[in-house]
């Protein structure tokens, strides 16, 4: 068996309607597991970019890749961890925190380089943006804290220029 | 190509007429004489626009077959589009309309049937309101549709039908739904006759699969291989048909006397009476098929997926052979099994590439074709020759010595399924039409509608079983309704015979749910009901080859029902799960090995199954 590596596929597709219900239509009849989606409009409004990560072997990749070439609706795949690629995901975080606890929160967001972007009598919200590792040690950190709510973007990466 | 169209610009650019108009022409000019479909509220508007057609051109009709079901349109659509290579399409309303022709939409998706089904769908500012007969067609025809279009921008009508069919019948083809709304069907806008929507990566992926000619190199690669063989054996399916390449195959295994065999799909690709054509392999194969895939040491794979019904275990499947791929779907290189070397592109271009490349290719495969015809000899098809009741392998033999493969057979799915692909002959592609991956109980009647609409002049056969037959049955009377001179031929075993066979052999015995011993139909009156002026059945064996004959030669629609026995099991078998070795072919086939066979052994269920 193959290690199940994290993959991180970048596809372009058409900004029609219904193209997110299709890829993941295909995603859910061939049984892929994904981990995030993430869509948006491109520099040109007819395209839109489509950040998938999910996990598996090579074959389960490489399956992966081929069925989504079918789609008439795709444009241009690339799998970006063959390459060397930026990942970011945004992250907010309701901490429980009152007057007591908000200067250790806001010290350990500042670590992470976290925004304070809302506070209130008895909790205050920090973003924080950054790739999975940096995300997932400030969520641990804020767990002490006690964490009311928490929402993620899923992950949207670009390829490093070339050198 | 733009440059082409514009010189020939469409005698109707720039008249104004209504979005339905507007969709029937399109159909008209993309070669379509036949329409298969049920008219209601959300499509009455392009209902009007056929009789409104066929008012302005009363010498060049648009026809129009109207089903009992929807899902008999869209198996008729299907039918129609594998006899005639054309696409095939089914015009239906929206809601219940649209969701009866989920099962045939999927049904050529899985089997690659290029296909337009045109739902109507309530207007665009209904939509989502839970209105009356509003179904979510989109995003139910998204998952098992090549490609869905929802019409929302009327100006986009016009070219969005015009790319429906450019993509169901480009690439790998397949079914495409258009969910057409009905004010946009009531819009007036001005006709162009020209245009398709843009699809850059589409249309880069085929451009790239024009492109990818076999190069010398690689020809030189995959003769190579063949020179290196002592075995080689083809192995052909569905997309060898779909591609019109079957005069290609056929050269190539003349050309290199390699010897071949096809999947259920496949059948007709090479002519099924030829010494090199062993016929079809794999769960209900024939034994010397099956021999030849386990004895070959080079397996060239054309137009075929290597299914689960094929290679049960993808690693004991030709175990001993080299495997070369070609497939016009990248996705299915390497699918399922590893593969030593594969080409990407069409069957037709590449086989003839390799014809051109392999010129002065000498290959010497005699001791290894001798091998196989005796084979074939020792272990060919048989059955129970001396049952008291009528045996329905006897029955196609005896059909088989009538049509002597000239005939357009289509049938439903099951034990008669199986015997009629084992025990028909077929000189030509496009003339055997089956539900070969989804599998689809009551396929063969409506298929055999639309066959018979796309070749008039043809003998069509739908082989069917009492299980099957019950699931279209209303689709009897569309045959009369149209004077279309099908043949419907009924093998009843009184049961669903194939999931009674799974029972004997898997569930100790327990027939749950399967006899039929008890339902009451009178499958004759229920014939004569619907108008058939020959309307049959036949108990006795002695009864058999006349009115065999004289089914044949009715003229218009005949019904013949045949009572066969309901302990004839389809056999070679191999199991679900199991590989080639472990094939049972019965207590009538001989088996190579003395271990694999006794009619009344049951067979080891697997984790697969």
């Amino acid at each position: 068996m193959q290690p199940e590596n994290k993959h991180t596929i970048s596809v372009l597709v058409s900004n029609h309607f219904g193209v997110l219900a299709k890829v993941s239509g295909m995603f859910s009849a061939r049984g892929f597991n994904i981990n995030s989606l993430c869509v948006g409009e491109t520099e040109n409004p007819e395209v839109s970019r489509m950040t998938v990560v999910v996990r598996g072997d090579h074959s389960v990749l490489a399956q992966l890749i081929q069925q989504l070439n079918k789609l008439v609706d795709v444009i241009e795949i690339q799998d970006l961890t063959q390459e060397s690629f930026v990942e970011r995901e945004l992250v907010m975080i309701k901490v429980n925190a009152g007057q007591e606890q908000r200067g250790a929160v806001i010290e350990v967001a500042s670590i992470f380089r976290a925004k304070i972007v809302d506070v209130g009598q008895h909790c205050m919200t920090i973003e924080v943006t950054g790739a999975e590792g940096k995300i997932r040690a400030c969520i641990d950190m804020m767990r002490a804290f006690g964490i009311a709510e928490l929402v993620r973007s899923g992950e949207i990466a670009i390829s490093r220029a070339a050198k | 190509m733009a440059t082409v169209k514009a010189a020939a610009r469409h005698p109707l650019a720039g008249q104004k007429m209504r979005g339905a108009d507007m969709v029937i022409q399109v159909v008209v000019d993309e070669g379509v004489d036949t329409i298969f479909g049920y008219s209601g509220g959300a499509i009455l508007p392009t209902y009007d626009g056929i009789f409104k057609y066929n008012e302005r051109n009363a010498a060049q009709k648009l026809n129009l077959i109207v089903p009992a079901n929807e899902q008999g349109a869209g198996f008729m659509a299907a039918g129609y589009s594998r006899v005639t290579g054309k696409v095939g399409v089914a015009l239906v309303t929206s809601g219940p309309g649209a969701t009866n022709c989920v099962t045939p939409v999927r049904d050529a998706m899985a089997d690659s049937i290029p296909l337009i089904v045109i739902c109507g769908q309530v207007p665009r500012a209904a939509v989502g309101t839970d209105a009356f007969q509003e179904a979510p067609v989109f995003s139910i025809m998204s998952a098992c549709a090549k490609h869905v279009f929802l019409i929302q921008n009327e100006q986009e009508l016009e070219a969005t039908v015009r790319t429906a069919f450019h993509i169901a019948r480009s690439g790998r083809p397949g079914p495409v739904v258009i969910d057409l709304p009905k004010d946009v069907q009531n819009w007036e806008g001005v006709f162009t006759g020209e245009g398709h929507l843009s699809m850059p990566g589409y249309e880069q992926r085929l451009k790239q699969l024009r492109d990818s000619r076999m190069t010398k190199e690689k020809a030189a690669a995959f003769f190579e291989f063949v020179k290196n063989a002592q075995r080689p054996l083809v192995y052909a399916g569905g997309g060898v048909i779909n591609a019109n390449a079957s005069a290609e195959l056929r050269e190539f295994v003349k050309t290199f006397q390699i010897p071949a065999v096809t999947t259920l799909m496949g059948i007709g690709s090479l002519d099924t009476t030829d010494d090199l054509c062993l016929h079809m392999l794999g769960m209900h194969g024939t034994a010397y098929a099956n021999y030849a895939v386990e004895d070959c040491d080079l397996l060239i794979a054309v137009g075929a997926r290597f299914d689960d019904r094929v290679a049960g275990v993808p690693r004991q499947f030709a175990a001993n052979a080299k495997i070369l791929h070609l497939d016009i779907d990248a996705a299915e290189i390497g699918k399922v099994k590893p593969v030593d070397w594969h080409h990407v592109g069409d069957a037709a271009v590449s086989l003839r590439d390799l014809l051109t490349h392999g010129k002065g290719v000498k290959t010497d495969f005699k001791a290894w074709t001798s091998q196989l015809m005796k084979l074939k000899a020792a272990h060919k098809m048989n059955y129970n020759r001396n049952g008291e009741i009528i045996q329905p392998q006897q029955v196609m033999e005896m059909i088989n010595e009538i049509t002597k493969g000239e005939a357009i057979y289509t049938t439903g799915v099951g034990q008669h399924q199986m015997f009629a692909a084992q025990f028909i002959d077929f000189k030509q592609p496009r003339m055997w039409l089956t539900s070969g991956s989804m599998g689809t109980m009551g396929y063969g009647l409506p298929a055999a509608i639309g066959a018979q609409v796309g070749c008039p002049d043809k003998i069509v056969i739908d082989v069917d079983g009492d299980g099957s037959i019950r699931m279209n049955l209303g689709e009897m009377e569309t045959c009369t309704t149209y004077n279309l001179p099908v043949k419907i031929l009924l093998l009843n075993n009184l049961g669903d015979g194939m999931v009674v066979q799974w029972q004997t052999l898997f569930f100790e015995s327990r027939f749950s749910g399967t006899d039929k011993s008890l339902h009451k139909k009178d499958f004759v009156k229920s014939a004569e009901a619907d108008g058939f002026e020959f309307a049959r059945r036949v108990e006795k064996e002695s009864d058999l080859r006349k009115t065999l004959e004289e089914f044949i030669a009715a003229k218009g629609p005949a019904f013949l029902e045949v009572m066969t026995d309901k302990n004839a099991f389809v056999y070679p078998m191999v199991g679900p799960g199991m590989s080639y070795k472990d094939m049972i072919t019965g207590p009538y086939i001989e088996a190579r090995e003395a271990k694999a066979n006794g009619g009344d052994e049951k067979l080891e269920t697997t984790a697969a199954f």
